[in-house]
């Protein structure tokens, strides 16, 4: 089982998260792209890349940095400054 | 080894025939480079060959004959899809399998077992009285069987799956069976080579070279080649080759994991697959129970095994086949898979002329096998899409007219 040390969480199996899509930024210009390009289109190599962690139990967000190519956790921040009151 | 090698294994002038020929050098052009030996790039070899009379044609391999997707699917082959074009085409495919030993002079160990898609509540069983009537429309054996008859056809199963999702009924498919996948390639390899292709393992591509929208050459590591046509056939590596030719698709990678168990004597004749469960089952020839289940949750460019696939595996599968609890895994291992968003390939035609895609097979490759090599080779001689394929081509994204193959998966995604 894989883990890795969340801030707000501590220490968490990757089983207990939903990875729900890629954190990238919207084109400045959509001139030249078609909607379907910018709604279809990947570049699914081996990068890394900042994807949406989801954790059911606490629902928190989380915005964690892995490399597609060796699936090495390199970073990861809360979504926001932390649980509300 | 055969007695006939053992007899004149150690003269010199012996003469037995290789399965396929690989000259020792690489000719400077050819018409067809076909990347990725695996059973679709043979299989398009072989029909360029049989069909077209195309035979200056040189497959290509990074690594080994047969080594990707091709002999690392759980070997599945059904036609019970949900689109007219899924059907059509699936069934097509089942058509060719069934004469493929013959075809191919290799025996592909061709297996009619009985495919059972179990529905554990009323909205999947909803989704397989549509799938039935949508394939019986367009003539596959395709029906609803409710509980009773499962129990009847499955020996040792608990339909009231360990008192949690109790088992309502499935839809059956009498057609669904099981192969050899190596045993395809190989096939396939064969006779292309019989006809003339040629056979490159542990070459690899790193560069196609297009000069005015056209392809004209490749680059590979043993050199250049000029060729008027390229067909990639890589699955999970199809983004990278895509990259080559300046191409982007919607193809995302993710492992798909499989795992066989110790062989036990036969018990399991048919194949059980359910989607809630996220799990299906068969026993091949030598016995393993050969089992998988869904992606992984996440794009991974990589064939490592995880514990979390065969630890969520054997929660589902004891609760469906509570006796196999003593049954230890042999082996455990991952493929790479080109996901497409509506779940059906991308094939033919592209913008870059010369430049032909095979791709987009996810989950759900191997049985479209020798269809896709036989309508590859056909669009590729034609330089248009074959009929069979014109709903698969990589232009439905640029016009948002998807193709929707949800029967494509056998479990959920």
């Amino acid at each position: 089982m894989k883990y890795a040390d969340f801030p707000l969480l501590g220490r968490r199996p990757f089983t207990e998260f939903s990875i729900s899509g890629v954190l990238e930024p919207e084109p400045a210009e959509l001139g030249e792209w078609s909607a379907a390009r910018w709604v279809f289109e990947r570049s699914s190599v081996p990068r890394e890349r900042v994807e949406w962690w989801y954790h059911g139990a606490s629902r928190l967000w989380f915005r964690v940095r892995r490399d597609t190519g060796s699936d090495v956790i390199l970073a990861i921040e809360p979504a926001r400054g932390g649980p509300r009151p | 080894m055969s007695l006939r090698l053992l007899k004149y294994a150690f003269i010199e002038d012996y003469a037995e025939p290789r399965w396929f020929n690989t000259p020792a050098t690489l000719r400077d052009s050819y018409d067809v480079v076909i990347i990725g030996a695996g059973g679709h790039g043979l299989a398009c070899a072989y029909y360029l060959a049989r069909d077209h009379g195309i035979t200056n044609v040189a497959v290509l391999e990074r690594s080994y004959l047969g080594g990707g997707n091709t002999g690392r699917n759980t070997t599945i082959i059904r036609s019970n899809y949900l689109t007219p074009e899924g059907v059509a085409f699936y069934d097509a495919s089942l058509a060719l399998f069934r004469g493929l030993s013959e075809e191919l002079e290799t025996n592909i160990f061709y297996s009619e077992r009985g495919h059972y898609t179990l529905a554990h509540n009323e909205s999947t069983l909803r989704t397989a009285r549509w799938r039935a009537e949508v394939n019986k429309h367009l003539g596959v054996d395709s029906e609803v069987v409710d509980a009773d008859a499962i129990g009847r056809a499955v020996p040792g199963i608990d339909l009231s799956c360990g008192g949690n999702h109790a088992v309502e009924g499935a839809l059956y498919h009498a057609p669904g069976a099981v192969a050899r996948h190596d045993a395809v390639a190989w096939g396939y390899a064969r006779q292309a080579s019989r006809h003339g292709a040629e056979i490159h393992q542990h070459i690899e591509v790193t560069d196609i070279l297009v000069e005015h929208g056209r392809v004209t050459g490749v680059v590979t590591s043993r050199g250049t080649l000029r060729c008027g046509a390229v067909l990639s056939a890589v699955a999970g590596f199809t983004p990278g080759v895509l990259a080559m030719v300046g191409l982007k698709s919607p193809i995302e990678i993710f492992p798909l994991q499989a795992c066989v168990t110790e062989p036990v004597k036969p018990w399991l004749d048919t194949i059980i697959v359910s989607g809630s469960l996220h799990l299906y089952v068969s026993q091949s020839a030598r016995g393993e129970m050969v089992m998988g289940a869904s992606l992984d949750p996440a794009e991974l460019h990589s064939r490592r095994s995880s514990f979390e696939f065969v630890s969520a595996l054997a929660d589902g599968m004891l609760d469906l086949f509570p006796a196999m609890a003593g049954l230890k895994v042999n082996r455990q291992w991952a493929g790479m898979a080109d996901m497409t968003p509506d779940f059906a390939p991308v094939m033919g035609t592209t913008p870059v002329d010369g430049f032909f895609l095979d791709a987009g097979w996810g989950t759900w490759g191997f049985k479209a096998t020798p269809i896709s090599g036989k309508t590859m080779a056909a669009t590729i001689a034609n330089g248009r899409d074959d009929a069979l394929i014109g709903a698969f081509n990589l232009a439905r994204f640029d016009d948002f007219s998807l193709v929707g193959e949800k029967g494509a998966a056998s479990v959920g995604h």
